[in-house]
């Protein structure tokens, strides 16, 4: 019967076909004038050589490349904090739950500017007060230009309130202890009933949690100029001040990857369809 | 943290360690669940308290650490915080609150419209694809948008050259143009936020109120807008807090000719205006998590009634 | 049927609508919902629409209410057309399956909303809300939000606000269909204990016989956008117009049989009369009996054999198998004979001399 009353009183409304127009002015036109800026040059003509350009031009690999790897390491590493404490967290601890919840929302009272200041106060510290210490090496280490450990210790703690709400999405739409106890019962393992029954269920969220992080760790720009690493975000900039065309292109192409992998997320089942408003 | 769950963590210690001090007869058949449970969220807690933790004490103790220019010798004081209250600084701290709630406030209707044309509209492949755009643009944001602006709107911006705007008047690095930057991601933001609450509106209550003699004008007024209320307002905090937090766009945009807490602090950090400011930054990074901290103690009471209303 | 605020009409049966549904056609996309339904709804009177899920009752109830447009046809309340009319002034307050109550208002403010629409005063609708809602039970509950409402309250509720502006007709969408078996229980009786006190034209959906017999004046048996059958309850369960309502209402067994061509059948060896419309000559036959009509007595030479037994409370549904892969038949009998009937048994299955119902032979 849903299908025979759910649209009763759609009307044919003006007011919509104006907003999306609107809407769709004020996004796409910067995108689209973008592209032109970049391929009309004033004087040339019309050419794409900028494009070419890109990846011969002087740190584009080496940065992408460093905030890939960033976003592997973070990925990985928010993933393994998070995922067994949110299964635990239904499972059994539930008194640990606004714990759980409040520590993952703490970095969103603390802006990515005050975090990084906090950050290079620590790293002061290093050469400060500890260098005669074996703890000193470690400071040098997590500061490594090639693979700068703390800027995935510091991602991680920003991924975290998105990854919770992530994981507590796709966590609210099964029932954990059921599945594990029906698992158990079909003669499971603690490890198996989580591998098997709990994490397949769950791909949605781990992959919408992945993606999440992968976007915020490709765009972050804050801390890493602070702390003076170079990975993606930072390279851009930095070449805009010579070479305004080449970073403009690179945003725009940034921006439709990007777009697009979420897109194929969606489309792969990484979201249920929404539900209707009618319950008929 | 672990002293105060002993029904959770307490018999998992005495099982490992064997003393069973914290854990007085508890039937271990019913509680080992339990346990478990209790130590996979340790290594979660003991990362944020390493991770999380010991920079955000490191800027408490900054911001009130005073260093005597002459001596070099520190003490503890409140004059740090007194100089980000004061002068230029005191001028980025309103600018950016500023610049934050009217962007935010313009992101909130707006973003309430397009969601609303969005979540009526029947094309499934409108909807998917404005939500994933808005999934990027809210979370990548930053320095791409900046580059797109600086593309469209700037000195050279395409629409700047087109049509003549550097004549009459039109800068992209100022309040204004930052407004319009911002809202590139604060929209999507919104869109993001209001959506599964429009979505929880239910066909019944315009029904109700239409079999009620509501016309469609009153059902929004007495019934739609109240209910969607504290999403809306959780939203606004929320864009605040965002426009408020970001810096990315605005350095790579503006560089720092704006009085803009966040520039400010970078500025500070970085050595640009005075040695030994580096203390002043992180007075002003506390001030920004105060009014951060604000704005989440508003949102969240926000966010659990109109979750339990739309549920 | 106008905007003017509500005249204090005297709620008694002389004042009730009539309704009716004329010829009313609509397709969704290639469904069709409502395939020319004719009903009349006399004044004062409770009348269920009863069906299968996608037979259009819904599809009109919302049509009267003014949520549905027709394709074609037209509604009319006491001889006036309505169809045009829109929803905020149709008149005719309705009742949802669930979730319908504004959650931000209190159970008083939801019963005053329509009141507030027209703009009546505050203190007058706060008097007629309560009244309302101490008519349904809830009076000590006014100051209660949705949530803190238990869901036969909030239907409670929902129920007084369709009769705060005093309409002329009162829908009923399913409303008991979200509730638990017993709350069902006694709000229906709630419903039509309110209904028959304000005597005000109610139509009432639902899909469930066992409700739609025992709370309605007359019941209207939908099948694919089509009226099938409109009759009192005991009527309807006695004498089904056609074969759909004979089994969708109540249960009834099919037993093979041959007419003779002068208006009696011949079924399980002997010859009983037809009700009704007995096809001329001889021709093979389904004869459709109800269990309570089948009588059953234990007897190592009968023709059938006991295959289930369900317990019903006071009586026993026996299943029974007919000789040579024949039929199986339902058969109801006391409980407390029923010791006698364990599966397995043997028993002699027989028709009392009643009339019965006949139908074309099915595949």
């Amino acid at each position: 019967m849903a299908r025979l009353t759910s649209r009763g009183i759609g009307k044919v409304r003006p007011g919509r076909g104006v907003v999306l127009l609107c809407a769709a002015v004020y996004f796409l036109l910067p995108l689209a004038a973008s592209v032109i800026f970049t391929v009309d040059i004033p004087g040339q003509g019309v050419n794409f050589d900028v494009y070419e350009q890109i990846l011969g031009a002087e740190g584009f690999v080496a940065s992408l490349l460093l905030s890939l790897e960033l976003a592997a390491a973070t990925i990985a590493l928010v993933l393994l904090l998070m995922v067994p404490a949110m299964v635990a967290l239904r499972l059994g601890a539930r008194r640990l739950r606004p714990v759980v919840e409040i520590v993952c929302s703490l970095p969103l009272v603390v802006p990515p500017i005050a975090f990084v200041a906090g950050i290079a106060t620590v790293l002061t510290w290093g050469p400060e007060y500890l260098s005669t210490t074996p703890l000193f090496q470690t400071f040098v280490a997590v500061q490594n230009p090639d693979f700068p450990v703390v800027l995935v210790l510091a991602y991680t703690v920003m991924a975290l309130p998105f990854v919770y709400r992530a994981l507590d999405a796709g966590l609210r739409s099964i029932d954990v202890p059921t599945l594990v106890e029906a698992a158990r019962n079909c003669g499971a393992g603690w490890a198996q009933a989580l591998v098997r029954a709990v994490l397949p269920n769950l791909r949605g969220a781990l992959l919408n949690a992945s993606f999440l992080t992968l976007a915020l760790v490709l765009g972050e720009f804050t801390v890493a100029q602070i702390l003076k690493f170079r990975p993606f975000a930072v390279w851009i900039v930095g070449i805009g001040g010579s070479q305004a065309q080449m970073s403009v292109a690179v945003s725009v192409l940034s921006l439709f990857v990007t777009w697009l992998l979420l897109l194929a997320i969606a489309a792969f089942g990484g979201r249920t369809p929404s539900p209707t408003t009618t319950e008929k | 943290m672990t002293t105060q769950t002993d029904a959770t963590v307490a018999p998992a210690a005495s099982a490992n360690t064997g003393t069973d001090a914290a854990a007085p007869a508890v039937p271990s058949g019913r509680r080992r669940r339990r346990v478990g449970g209790g130590f996979a969220v340790v290594p979660l807690l003991a990362f944020v308290a390493l991770a999380f933790g010991i920079p955000a004490l490191a800027m408490l103790n900054g911001a009130f650490t005073v260093k005597d220019p002459a001596t070099g010798a520190t003490s503890y004081g409140v004059a740090n915080v007194t100089a980000s209250m004061q002068g230029a600084y005191l001028t980025a701290l309103i600018g950016s609150v500023k610049l934050s709630a009217f962007s935010a406030a313009i992101g909130v209707v707006s973003g309430l419209l397009l969601a609303q044309a969005v979540v009526t509209s029947r094309s499934r492949m409108l909807r998917e694809a404005v939500l994933t755009a808005s999934g990027v643009l809210a979370n990548f944001g930053g320095v791409p948008l900046a580059f797109a602006f600086v593309a469209t709107l700037g000195n050279s911006g395409f629409l700047t050259r087109r049509l003549d705007l550097t004549d009459k008047g039109w800068s992209l690095y100022g309040f204004s143009g930052l407004t319009l930057a911002y809202l590139y991601f604060l929209i999507p933001l919104m869109v993001l936020t209001i959506t599964p609450a429009l979505e929880g509106l239910r066909t019944q209550w315009r029904e109700a109120a239409r079999n009620n003699g509501a016309t469609n004008a009153q059902y929004w007024r007495h019934v739609a807008l109240p209910v969607l209320a504290p999403s809306l307002l959780g939203g606004f905090v929320l864009l605040f807090g965002s426009a408020f937090a970001a810096y990315a766009t605005a350095a790579a945009m503006v560089g720092s000719s704006i009085p803009l807490v966040t520039l400010q602090i970078a500025d500070a950090l970085a050595g640009n205006v005075l040695v030994g400011q580096e203390n002043v930054a992180l007075a002003l990074s506390l001030d920004m998590v105060l009014v951060a901290g604000l704005v989440m103690a508003v949102y969240l009471p926000l966010q659990r009634r109109s979750a339990r209303w739309l549920a | 049927m106008t905007l003017t605020a509500p005249q204090p009409k005297a709620d008694t049966a002389d004042a009730a609508a009539t309704v009716e549904f004329r010829g009313l056609r609509r397709a969704f996309g290639s469904t069709v919902a409502l395939d020319g339904l004719d009903l009349a709804v006399r004044p004062g009177e409770l009348l269920a629409l009863l069906g299968p899920s996608g037979c259009g009752k819904t599809t009109a109830l919302r049509m009267l209410a003014g949520f549905e447009h027709p394709d074609s046809g037209a509604l009319l309340v006491d001889g006036e057309d309505v169809t045009r009319v829109p929803a905020h002034r149709r008149d005719a307050g309705m009742v949802f399956q669930s979730y319908s109550l504004f959650p931000h208002l209190s159970a008083l403010d939801n019963v005053a909303f329509g009141l507030r629409m027209r703009k009546v005063g505050t203190a007058e609708r706060r008097a007629r809300a309560a009244e309302l809602l101490e008519l349904v039970g809830l009076g000590d509950k006014s100051g209660r939000f949705p949530h803190q409402l238990s869901g036969g309250q909030q239907q409670r509720v929902a129920l007084a606000r369709a009769l705060a502006l005093r309409p002329r007709v009162l829908l009923l969408d399913e409303p008991l269909s979200a509730l638990d078996a017993k709350v069902r229980l006694t709000l229906r009786e709630e419903i039509r204990r309110i209904q028959q006190e304000l005597g005000i034209t109610t139509l009432f959906v639902t899909h469930d016989q066992e409700e739609a017999l025992s709370i309605a004046d007359r019941v209207a048996v939908m099948r694919g956008g089509r009226l099938e059958q409109c009759s009192a309850p005991r009527e309807l369960y006695a004498d089904p117009a056609t074969e759909f309502v004979a089994e969708f209402v109540g249960t009834v067994s099919r037993l093979p049989g041959r007419t003779n061509g002068t208006g009696a059948v011949r079924v399980l060896g002997r010859t009983v009369p037809v009700k009704s419309g007995s096809p001329a000559g001889e021709v093979e036959v389904d004869v459709l009996v109800r269990p309570e009509a089948v009588r059953v007595a234990a007897d190592p030479e009968g023709n059938g054999q006991v295959v289930a037994a369900t317990f019903l409370g006071a009586t026993t549904r026996l299943t029974v198998r007919l000789p040579h892969d024949g039929p199986e038949i339902k058969a109801d009998v006391p409980t407390a004979d029923a010791g006698d009937f364990a599966p397995g048994v043997r028993v002699a299955v027989t028709l009392p001399d009643q009339s019965v119902m006949v139908v074309d032979r099915a595949g």
